[in-house]
């Protein structure tokens, strides 16, 4: 993927399961994530949104066998609870490409948006790509 | 009890729960949804052949599961509104393993006026057992007066 070039945008809908499965995973039950709360349904862990924006998720992810992403660094920027019952649209946009000790390094600009338009997530994130044997 | 005032000094530390973030809970992480036959999907964090195969000599869980550990404790310290107004920068700096212990910490650094609230500046890490940072960089709230 080049710069100014998109991947496959991610859609996907957050259940209460779903958020609960998140829940054991970090060991944060917090009632807000599993009770009503003033804003109606209960608030998706916001460690599933973060993870559910990571380019592996992308439908258009496809490496070469024995081939990994390694998140290297990111801005986030929380703008909006997530709401349990809610589809999630994620896109991901290539805005740079450099390299650094013969490593290749990819920027993508995120952004998490529910099904009513309202902007949770916006982040700015960098991954580099390795196979075996480039440890 | 962790939670920002405006009393709190520069220089003054927080600290999160520790957190395990046992296979089970790597799993349940990065495994994918729903589960079915073949969960949990095949990555270097839930596979050790996969993580192998890669070059890495064990899984190594998410980055994005220090982040929610960064991210649950900033929510402790500003309130749900967080998720509205906070801000994060991070680098990944070392991997987590299976059964690690792993401890969010936050330090204040400075604090900025914001449309009258006061904007809190902070150097925030995750750390292992052993003291080791993996996640390292800074995170903002606003402290709404």
């Amino acid at each position: 993927m080049g710069v100014g070039e998109e991947f496959e945008s991610l859609a996907f809908t957050v259940t209460p399961e779903f958020n609960q499965q998140y829940l054991d995973a970090v060991e944060d039950y917090h009632p807000r994530y599993l009770q009503e709360t003033e804003g109606g349904q209960p608030m998706v862990h916001p460690a599933l949104l973060v993870n559910y924006s990571n380019i592996p998720k992308t439908p258009s992810f496809n490496l070469q066998p024995g081939t990994a992403a390694i998140h290297t660094h990111e801005e986030i920027e929380f703008l909006n609870p997530g709401t349990v019952g809610k589809t999630f649209y994620v896109r991901w946009k290539v805005v740079d490409i450099y390299e650094k000790r013969g490593r290749t390094y990819q920027v993508k600009e995120v952004t998490v948006t529910d099904e009513d338009g309202l902007k949770i997530l916006r982040r700015r994130m960098t991954d580099t790509y390795f196979s075996g044997g480039q440890g | 009890m962790n939670f920002i005032t405006k009393y709190i000094q520069d220089g003054h530390e927080f600290r999160g729960s520790p957190k395990i973030p046992t296979q089970e809970r790597v799993n349940n992480f990065s495994g994918g949804y729903p589960k079915g036959p073949g969960w949990p999907k095949k990555t270097i964090h839930t596979n050790l052949e996969f993580a192998k195969s890669c070059g890495l000599t064990a899984c190594a869980a998410s980055g994005a599961m220090p982040e929610g550990y960064l991210t649950q404790l900033m929510i402790e310290l500003f309130g749900i509104d967080w998720l509205r107004h906070g801000k994060m920068t991070l680098k990944f700096i070392a991997t987590v393993k299976p059964d690690d212990t792993v401890l969010p910490k936050a330090i204040v650094r400075d604090r900025q006026i914001e449309d009258r609230n006061i904007r809190f500046i902070m150097e925030v890490w995750c750390e292992n057992q052993d003291g080791k940072k993996v996640v390292v960089g800074t995170a903002s709230g606003l402290l709404q007066q």
